[in-house]
């Protein structure tokens, strides 16, 4: 597996692709919390909202790297289609941790923060549920689901915008209202990692629901 | 190896395999013919596992499976050494194993522009050493290839027959496509023919080497019958060169006509 995720990792890296999602990131990241100097939760809830469209971006991204015949070649080679998509989700959650970890401390460095560990670690469980639910959404975007690109888009554009305004539909929305709730960190945690729980348990369902439907395609 | 009864659709549309049946033990080097679109391709992808038959069983299928598909992509900022070392790691080979494995193929494949050239800088027929490559990195049990001669360059043609000779002779199984019969007589121990997702035996195509001496004085002209490419006399013998389906129709023409039949031999296909 390890050959796998690595192999996965330099070709979406040397594609290039994941430049764009990731300058968006940094840009949505430096205007709306950069230099801010008022409560933390609101600045990490913009944060771990643009993990989630990022997310969905990468991971999308990550699987597309590889073309079809490409893909098949992999797939032989790995022993089996499904290792291989467990390597993509590593891959694409390793970019989410790698853009969780800059909404994190971005926020600290730049802004006028006072950083209780308890706000911090709420941070950090809603760029995990945000991160699971963007690989989740990518996942059904992805080539081997969706063969189209203009369709692929589509359906990515109306996923983040339903789990992140759809009133009700956990995990990530709620989890936000969690955060710019402006009830203490403490106090919120536990529901947070519930939803957190909720996100990985989605994640994995996406991912069998992948696998399914790509088997049906092959 | 065997598939029993294989088929194969897509949702409700058109069957694209039907009713396949095919043994393949260790040391077969097979053949399979059949135009654009017969399922070729689509049985290929069920023997190496990419695709689920839809009715019928595949088993037995070995564990080191190579695959050469018929147009390796090469659009990728890769290089081919690079490529090839992931694969080899990806196939459980140490790193720098993989990457002496990779650059023995390479060498022996003679990838024109050198290892370090970026699979999408690689033409044709050299992506298509990359891909013969990495399906050869471990000794595969079973190698399946889509129209492997296409692309490449004469000499590597040469190579490609020997390392399938090779692999055939070591126990692997081997199958390949090819829409040419004298690649698929020259290279395979058996041919099958596919046409509209059907797979048949296909009857020897070498040609038989045909000896025959006149019994009268006056025996009938043979050289103008359907399916006889070559003769050549000498010290009263005839040699002909007869296509395999049209050698039964040859020989009774030939023994009605006052010919005794004095061996019936395959051929390699030339008249010495």
């Amino acid at each position: 597996m390890t050959a796998l995720v690595r192999y996965t990792l330099a070709n979406v890296v040397l594609s290039q692709r994941y430049l764009p999602a990731v300058l968006v990131f940094l840009v949505v990241l430096v205007v709306f919390t950069g230099a801010d100097s008022g409560p933390l939760l609101p600045v990490y809830a913009v944060s771990a909202a643009a993990v989630f469209a990022c997310g969905t971006w990468l991971t999308v991204v990550t699987i597309n790297a590889e073309d079809p015949t490409q893909r098949a070649v992999t797939v032989v080679n790995a022993g089996g289609s499904g290792r291989v998509l467990v390597a993509s989700v590593w891959v694409a959650f390793a970019w989410c941790v790698f853009l969780g970890v800059i909404g994190l401390f971005y926020p600290l460095l730049t802004g006028h923060h006072r950083a209780v560990p308890a706000e911090f670690a709420l941070g950090a469980v809603a760029e995990l549920t945000s991160a699971c639910t963007g690989i989740a959404v990518g996942l059904l975007c992805s080539r081997i689901v969706v063969r189209r690109t203009g369709v692929a888009v589509l359906a990515a554009l109306a996923g983040i915008f339903a789990f992140l305004l759809v009133p009700g539909l956990p995990p990530v929305r709620s989890e936000f209202l969690l955060l710019a709730g402006g009830r203490p960190a403490s106090a919120v945690l536990a529901p947070a990692v519930g939803f957190a729980a909720v996100a990985v348990v989605l994640l994995m369902g996406m991912s069998v629901l992948t696998r399914y439907v790509a088997r049906r395609k092959d | 190896m065997r598939l029993q009864g294989v088929g194969k659709r897509y949702g409700d549309g058109a069957w694209i395999l039907s009713d396949v049946d095919l043994d393949l033990r260790a040391g077969d080097v097979v053949a399979v013919a059949g135009a654009n679109g017969a399922g070729k391709s689509t049985l290929l992808r069920v023997l190496v596992g990419l695709s689920r038959p839809t009715v019928g069983d595949v088993t037995g299928r070995p564990t080191a499976v190579g695959y050469v598909p018929d147009r390796f992509p090469p659009h990728d900022r890769m290089s081919a050494r690079a490529y090839l070392t992931h694969m080899g790691r990806i196939r459980g080979l140490r790193g720098r194993q993989a990457r002496r494995r990779a650059d023995e193929l390479l060498d022996r494949l003679a990838l024109a522009g050198g290892a370090d050239t970026a699979l999408r800088r690689l033409s044709r027929g050299n992506s298509q050493k990359v891909a013969l490559a990495q399906a050869l990195l471990v000794q595969p049990e079973l190698l399946v290839l889509d129209e492997p001669w296409s692309g490449l360059d004469a000499e590597a043609h040469g190579t490609l027959g020997e390392i399938i000779t090779e692999l055939g002779r070591d126990g692997s199984r081997v199958v390949f496509t090819d829409h040419r019969e004298a690649v698929t007589a020259a290279h395979a121990h058996r041919t099958y023919r596919i046409d509209a997702g059907r797979l048949t035996e296909a009857v020897t195509a070498a040609p038989a080497r045909v000896e025959l001496r006149p019994t009268g004085d006056d025996p009938v002209a043979l050289a103008d019958l359907p399916g006889v490419t070559g003769t050549q006399e000498r010290d009263g013998t005839v040699t002909m060169l007869v296509d395999a389906e049209h050698c039964d129709a040859v020989l009774r023409a030939a023994l009605d006509g006052g010919w005794s039949v004095m061996a019936v031999r395959r051929s390699a296909g030339v008249l010495r």
